[in-house]
């Protein structure tokens, strides 16, 4: 069993979020079991630790797979105020899918009230690029409006899934380091100050 | 008894008046989930001396963090202090350029400053006002680290997200508390989560109590150390207790299951029924008066009963003790029966009648559902069940709190926890199924053959429609059926459809061989029948009855098995099937018998098996219930069989 996140290496908070069916949890389990399932079976919530390697730093990440469905959404904000980077899946074959993405980004800002909170677009089923519905430049259009990175995955070959997840801790991490700066730099502050109120008393 | 809290002395009749004419609202609201609402009449109700001494600090702190002025943040500091750093400007940067470029160091010295400061404030408070010393040193400490939370966030927020932030953070140390308020309430904010509806405060100190102390002869005649005590109300109130890292002890058990109990805004016996109590306790004739406490008990909310029945239970097992505790029902009941609020004499009628008036309840240890710090997580599949039950009621509690705006870090941590230990259970459930869905199968053709002599017992259970085929139009069922049709095939061709059926069918089978006084082996139900003298005749006819009866379950179940299995296949093959119809049609190849759009099948399919899944996971907890009816229905079976061979 994992460690309590504090005595352990650092831990970064992913979220799965997008309609259902677009493949989240397929993207999950394949990263975190190397394995993909084809029976398709509606998630409520589920969630995962693992520890991996970071640019050789060793690191936990959680992830939060959620439920695609409308129905489970009453309990998705308290999943998404605890997320500290968000992954917004869509099918490339499935239009209405990408399109949901707007309203989930929406949400994730509502919650989070942080324009640049980490987030990739992820466009899942790549393997399936015969059926594409949705055009590659249209996503980019998108990701770029959004700035934010866009990346193309499958599931089912595992391209791009490790990229995907490690992107975006690496995202969490610089923007968590950034964060830690800043109060560092501010408690730095005070011990000058105090040393300068020492020598003055 | 100096145990009242603080709060009470303070405002009397805060917490009764909370309970009793907002709690239809409260609960509401605890469902509801109206943040606004909820965190306004916090403020008003339980905060409002919070308001008034610590909103001007929290204000300050909140313009801190904008674009306030210095001298703003001045205002709200204590004299003393601010004058301090007034003269360490002056001195440090006389020039006012410098000055001006320190300023934002300032601004974020001053709040640290300010952070640490509060303590001492504190203690210069707690100095005037001893009353409130404790209470109010912990709402700071609160405060102090809710806003050193507050604090590594604050950059990303703007304000009002911030105050908002705040208002939550103090809504949890003081918006659902435990202690204070009504049972149903207590019951339904701190509870147990294996289906016993019992405060887990109350429930814990019983189990320790239990488990640790009925022989200790301090037990309910020492107090506690008050702090330790409110410690333990503090956590208790705001969920935070763990068993793993604050353990009770005597005192505090026994002082707190008093403390539960004396703040309770309603005798536990409740008003209403209060005087019929008493009137009953006054009877002359004792065992009329354990039919008239009945009957009255069985009037109580369930609640309220289930938490006499545990803590006079526990009190009877106290004085079961007294050898080691020199405690009798009359000196127990001389020093608990105000705090129950009610007289010594129908303290005593209750201790003396408990074991009859709850025969129905049981003290059983409460293990709490799993966490990450557990050793692991169980290996067997009803283990598994149960844990998850317990998980899921955790996880749906933390949800409808949170929802209602009870949201702490510590309280997301714990759902994230709780979620990934039901996530892993899940898979685990999963691979086991799929373990012994292979062994099944290797089983099945020698199952089928072996239990062939069984087989009309084993079809006059009918099997429980697989819960897949609900959800769907049934187009195609047969596997299931074929499955079952075999078997009765083999047997002697019997095939029995209702279950009332069943004592009649056996009749028949049996009379012939009751007939025959030797021992002989029953030709048609395959049994070893000895003489009737013989003793161990019953036995042996009981067990092999029992042994048939298993058997059927056990066919019964895999027949289930393989047919949900063929359900799920065939499931998949519609579904490939009308995928491959759909590319198809999207091909210019025109489908002569399917006209409708593309889009639809997948949408039909999708809305099947979701269906499908929100079904399966319903039957996985009647799966538990049909599992205890069935196993009673099989005690009786075997009983009734006996019957008919003793004709």
């Amino acid at each position: 069993m994992s460690k309590k996140p504090t005595a352990g290496p650092a831990l970064h908070k992913v979220i799965m979020v997008g309609s259902g069916g677009v493949g989240k949890s397929a993207l999950t389990l394949q990263f975190m079991y190397d394995e993909f399932v084809e029976d398709y079976e509606p998630t409520k919530a589920d969630s995962y630790r693992k520890k991996v390697v970071l640019d050789g730093e060793e690191v936990q990440i959680d992830i939060l797979d959620t439920a695609g469905q409308e129905d489970y959404a009453a309990i998705r904000d308290n999943y998404f105020r605890s997320g500290e980077g968000f992954l917004c899946v869509f099918s490339i074959t499935d239009d209405e899918s990408f399109q949901a993405t707007q309203e989930f980004r929406e949400q994730i800002l509502r919650v989070k009230n942080d324009e640049s909170i980490p987030f990739l677009l992820v466009g899942n089923k790549c393997d399936l690029n015969d059926k594409r519905k949705v055009p590659l430049n249209e996503c980019q259009l998108r990701a770029q409006q959004w700035s934010v990175p866009y990346v193309e995955t499958s599931a089912k070959t595992r391209e791009n899934v490790d990229k995907v997840f490690f992107d975006l801790m690496r995202e969490i991490r610089s923007r968590k380091t950034e964060d830690s700066k800043a109060t560092s730099g501010r408690a730095k502050d005070r011990c000058k100050k105090r040393r300068l109120k020492c020598t003055l008393l | 008894m100096d145990f009242d809290s603080p709060e009470e002395k303070e405002f009397p009749g805060l917490y009764a008046s909370e309970s009793t004419s907002k709690k239809s609202k409260e609960e509401s609201d605890y469902s509801d989930g109206e943040h606004d609402k909820h965190s306004k009449k916090d403020s008003l109700l339980i905060g409002r001396r919070k308001d008034k001494k610590d909103k001007g600090k929290d204000r300050g702190y909140a313009a801190l963090e904008g674009e306030s002025s210095p001298e703003e943040e001045l205002d709200t500091k204590s004299p003393s202090k601010s004058k301090k750093s007034k003269t360490f400007k002056f001195t440090s940067s006389k020039s006012k350029e410098k000055r001006e470029k320190s300023r934002d160091k300032e601004k974020t010295d001053k709040e640290l400053k300010q952070v640490e400061e509060e303590p001492q404030k504190d203690k210069d408070k707690a100095h005037e006002e001893k009353e409130h010393k404790k209470k109010d040193k912990e709402r700071k400490e609160k405060d102090k680290k809710s806003e050193k939370k507050e604090k590594d966030k604050k950059e990303k927020k703007s304000k009002q997200a911030h105050q908002d932030d705040v208002s939550a953070e103090e809504a949890l140390a003081l918006g659902y508390p435990v202690f204070g308020v009504s049972v149903s309430l207590a019951t339904e904010r701190s509870r147990c989560h294996d289906g016993i509806d019992l405060p887990l405060v109350v429930r814990d100190c019983i189990d320790y109590l239990q488990e640790h102390c009925l022989k200790c002869e301090q037990i309910y005649k020492v107090e506690p150390i008050k702090t330790r005590l409110m410690h333990y109300k503090r956590l208790y109130n705001n969920r935070e207790y763990d068993a793993e890292v604050d353990e009770l002890n005597l005192p505090t058990a026994c002082s707190l299951l008093k403390l539960f109990l004396r703040e309770l805004p309603e005798p536990p016996l409740t008003t209403d029924l209060m005087a019929r109590f008493e009137e009953v306790a006054s009877h002359p004739e004792v065992t009329k008066q354990q039919e008239e406490l009945q009957q009255l008990l069985e009037q109580l909310p369930k609640c309220n009963r289930t938490l006499l029945a545990w803590v006079l239970l526990h009190f009877d097992a106290v004085i079961q003790q007294e050898r080691h505790n020199k405690l009798n029902a009359q000196s127990l009941a001389m020093l608990l029966s105000s705090t129950l609020q009610m007289s010594h004499r129908l303290m005593v009628a209750l201790l003396c009648h408990c074991n009859q008036l709850f025969p129905d309840v049981k003290l059983i240890k409460y293990v709490p559902p799993l966490t990450s710090s557990s050793p692991k997580l169980p290996e067997k599949p009803d283990d598994i069940q149960t844990e998850l039950r317990k998980q899921d009621s955790l996880l749906s509690q933390i949800h409808s709190e949170m929802n209602a705006g009870f949201i702490t870090k510590k309280r997301e941590e714990q759902l994230w926890e709780v979620q990934r230990i039901i996530t892993q259970l899940k898979r685990k459930l999963k691979s086991f199924e799929k373990k012994q869905e292979k062994s099944i199968e290797e089983l099945e053709s020698t199952a089928i053959a072996t239990t062939s002599p069984t087989a009309a017992t084993l079809t006059t259970v009918p099997a429980p429609v697989p819960v897949a085929t609900i959800s769907e139009d049934t187009t195609d069922s047969k596997p299931p059926t074929n499955n079952k049709k075999k078997s009765i095939d083999l047997s002697a061709g019997v095939s029995v459809d209702e279950v009332s059926t069943t004592s009649v069918e056996s009749r028949p089978q049996i009379d012939s061989p009751v007939a025959v006084p030797e021992f002989i082996i029953d030709k048609i139900s395959g049994y070893v029948l000895l003489p009737k003298t013989n003793p161990h005749r019953d036995e042996l006819l009981r067990l092999q009855i029992e042994y048939d009866e298993l058997i059927a379950w056990q066919n019964e179940l895999k027949a289930r098995i393989l047919s949900e299995r063929n359900e799920v296949f065939r499931l998949k093959q519609l579904y490939d099937q009308k995928l491959q119809r759909q590319q198809a049609t999207m091909a210019p190849v025109p489908q002569p018998t399917e006209l409708p759009a593309d889009g639809d099948y997948e949408r039909v399919i999708e809305h099947y098996t979701r269906e499908n899944a929100l079904l399966e996971h319903k039957k996985q907890m009647l799966g538990m219930e049909l599992k205890e009816e069935k196993r009673a229905c099989i005690a009786l079976q075997v009983e009734l069989r006996m019957q008919q061979f003793q004709m």
